[in-house]
């Protein structure tokens, strides 16, 4: 019982870190809070799932196109609505949220609703850790997971545009004495978090299917990671990750999984009654200080 | 190699800058001077390309508060509406004032960011000649630019802008609250600077600190150019010597 909540707890951190990393990612690098994640993630699973069974594409093949499609609507998305309101907040989030609605009710709209819609699994079967057992598709997810974390500070510590985007994101204007371009930088920000947001929709979705929920869901849990963590840190992320991964497998064991959403909001209105700041508002200023 | 010609700038209605002409030659040093808010950092600003960036943004969102009129030439091509990003690539490098840095990098990642514009390899010979240039940078190199003092600050910020390769080096008022010591520091490191053929435009409210590595300057008061010539024509100007050179 105890190995197993252990377990299963971490595997379904994993999964809520890895959801909520591109969502994070894009506010990080340009202070732009991406409420579309939930709409994207449902468009990267259901493209995915067109170009695998309409279009008869190779399963890599539809993963990978589905990810640089979502890239590219993320790209779109502040070309065309966000460019006019950066810097304020309001109207970014007001303007995000509303697409990601859009994106959601079209599916639904388009009868995208039945449980036809579901993706293959990358490997059958399963393996026992201390127990508890977990199929191949988790361990990907995991994998996936460790993996984006490297290559994403790689990126942001060792690469021309990643050290760039950074340059931006703690001060705009000398950036912009150093040549680094804020209007593209923001753009690329959205796009790249809206590719690794279809990254986790494609290696997650295939442990359930791709219902207009799930969106909804995602949409919720960005929410509360960033009412919990407080967005900027990647610390914060994984913190709240975990915060609210273990709530759930605790919840889901001792009351039943229905009450599994419940997690989210209920954190999200103590977190927000107690602590406004965020939990960690008070790490960040003892950081600032060391 | 810089010719601003009748540049004048409002914001909304407030005149910041009133017809406003200078000129920088190759391999010069020159000094604006003005006490605050005589229109210098908006002058840098337009110069490397920041106010027409905010204007940008400004008109983007719906408003139309700035103004700006008249001319900017760099060696011979008018570059008013030039984005900052090109200007940079062209060689204008602005350092803001107040020793702006990335507070939450290291002093060696704000250096890297700094190479945006340029090859890898051609970054880190340039971080290697910063590091000569101010030595007091070497053992700060993993340390957070957000904890180093005032001054190392100032240092490091120079060092970002001959990262990016300049050609005409922009410094708003770098020696602002620091101690004797390092001012004479950064002064020293101008010349260092003009020595590698770049030419500066600096900024002061109080002459006397750069007046020695100077070939010209310029005084400006709410806007408007006062007087201008060599830092020996400054000094025979009664009331420039006293408001600038306190004497
Ligand atoms: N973004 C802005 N919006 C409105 N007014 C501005 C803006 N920037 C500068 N001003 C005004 O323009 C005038 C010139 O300011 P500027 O910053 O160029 O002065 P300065 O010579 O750099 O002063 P200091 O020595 O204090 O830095 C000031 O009256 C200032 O209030
Ligand atoms: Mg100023």
């Amino acid at each position: 019982m105890f190995a197993s909540i252990l377990v299963n707890g971490l595997v379904n951190s994993v999964i809520l870190i890895l959801t909520a990393l591109g969502f994070s990612l894009t506010f990080g690098l340009s202070r732009v809070a991406n409420f579309a994640v939930g709409g994207l993630y449902l468009f990267a699973g259901f493209a995915a799932w067109i170009f695998l069974r309409i279009l008869g594409l190779p399963y890599a093949v539809a993963i990978l196109l589905a990810i640089i499609l979502t890239g590219i609507l993320g790209a779109i998305i502040y070309q065309v609505l966000l460019v006019r309101v950066r810097g304020i907040e309001l109207s970014e989030v007001i303007a995000t949220f509303a697409v990601g609605v859009a994106i959601l009710e079209t599916f639904r709209w388009a009868g995208f609703v039945t449980y036809e819609f579901n993706l293959p699994s990358f490997f059958k079967g399963r393996l026992e850790i201390l127990g508890t057992v977990i199929d191949y598709q988790r361990l990907i997810v995991i994998g996936v997971g460790l993996f984006l974390a490297v290559a994403l500070w790689w990126f942001t510590h060792h690469t021309k545009i990643g050290l760039g985007l950074r340059g931006i994101a703690q001060d705009e204007h000398t950036a912009l004495t150093l040549g680094i371009e804020s209007d593209w930088a923001a753009m690329l920000s959205v796009a790249i978090g809206s590719a690794l947001t279809a990254v986790a929709a494609v290696v997650i979705l295939p442990l359930g299917i791709i219902s207009i929920n799930v969106g909804y869901e995602v949409l919720l849990l960005a929410i509360a990671v960033s009412v919990l963590g407080g967005l900027e840190s990647t610390v914060g992320l994984v913190i709240a990750g975990l915060i609210l991964g273990y709530a759930q497998v605790l919840t889901a064991n001792f009351l039943g999984p229905q009450w599994m959403l419940v997690v989210y909001l209920a954190a999200i209105v103590t977190v927000l009654a107690v602590r406004p700041s965020g939990l960690l508002g008070r790490f960040k200023e003892i950081e600032e200080r060391v | 190699m810089l010719k601003v010609r009748n540049l004048s700038i409002f914001y909304e209605n407030a005149l910041a800058l009133n017809s406003m002409s200078l000129d920088v030659n190759a391999g010069e040093i020159v000094g604006l001077f003005g006490s605050n808010s005589a229109g210098k950092t908006t002058l840098m600003n337009t110069v490397a390309g920041l106010t027409l960036d905010l204007k940008i943004k400004e008109e983007r969102k719906g408003g139309e508060r700035i103004t700006v009129t008249g001319q900017v030439n760099f060696e011979g091509a008018d570059i008013l509406n030039v984005p900052p990003s090109h200007r940079v690539a062209q060689g204008i490098v602005l350092c803001r004032e107040r020793h702006p840095v990335f507070r939450d990098s290291t002093v060696d990642e704000n250096l890297r960011i700094s190479g945006y514009t340029r090859t890898r390899a051609e970054t880190r010979a340039r971080i290697n000649q910063v590091y000569d240039l101010f030595p007091h940078l070497v053992r700060l190199r993993h340390r957070r630019a957000g904890l180093l003092s005032g001054g190392e600050q100032q240092m490091l910020a120079i060092g970002m802008t001959l990262v990016a390769h300049p050609r005409l080096l922009l410094l708003d008022e770098p020696l602002l609250g620091l101690s004797p010591a390092m001012q004479g520091e950064i002064v020293r490191a101008m010349k260092d600077i003009r020595q590698q053929g770049i030419a500066i435009l600096v900024t002061e409210q109080y002459a006397r600190p750069i007046f020695p590595v100077i070939d010209r300057g310029y005084v400006m008061e709410n806007g408007t150019l006062i007087t201008s010539g060599t830092g020996m024509e400054l000094m025979d100007n009664p009331e420039v010597k006293s408001a600038y050179f306190g004497m």
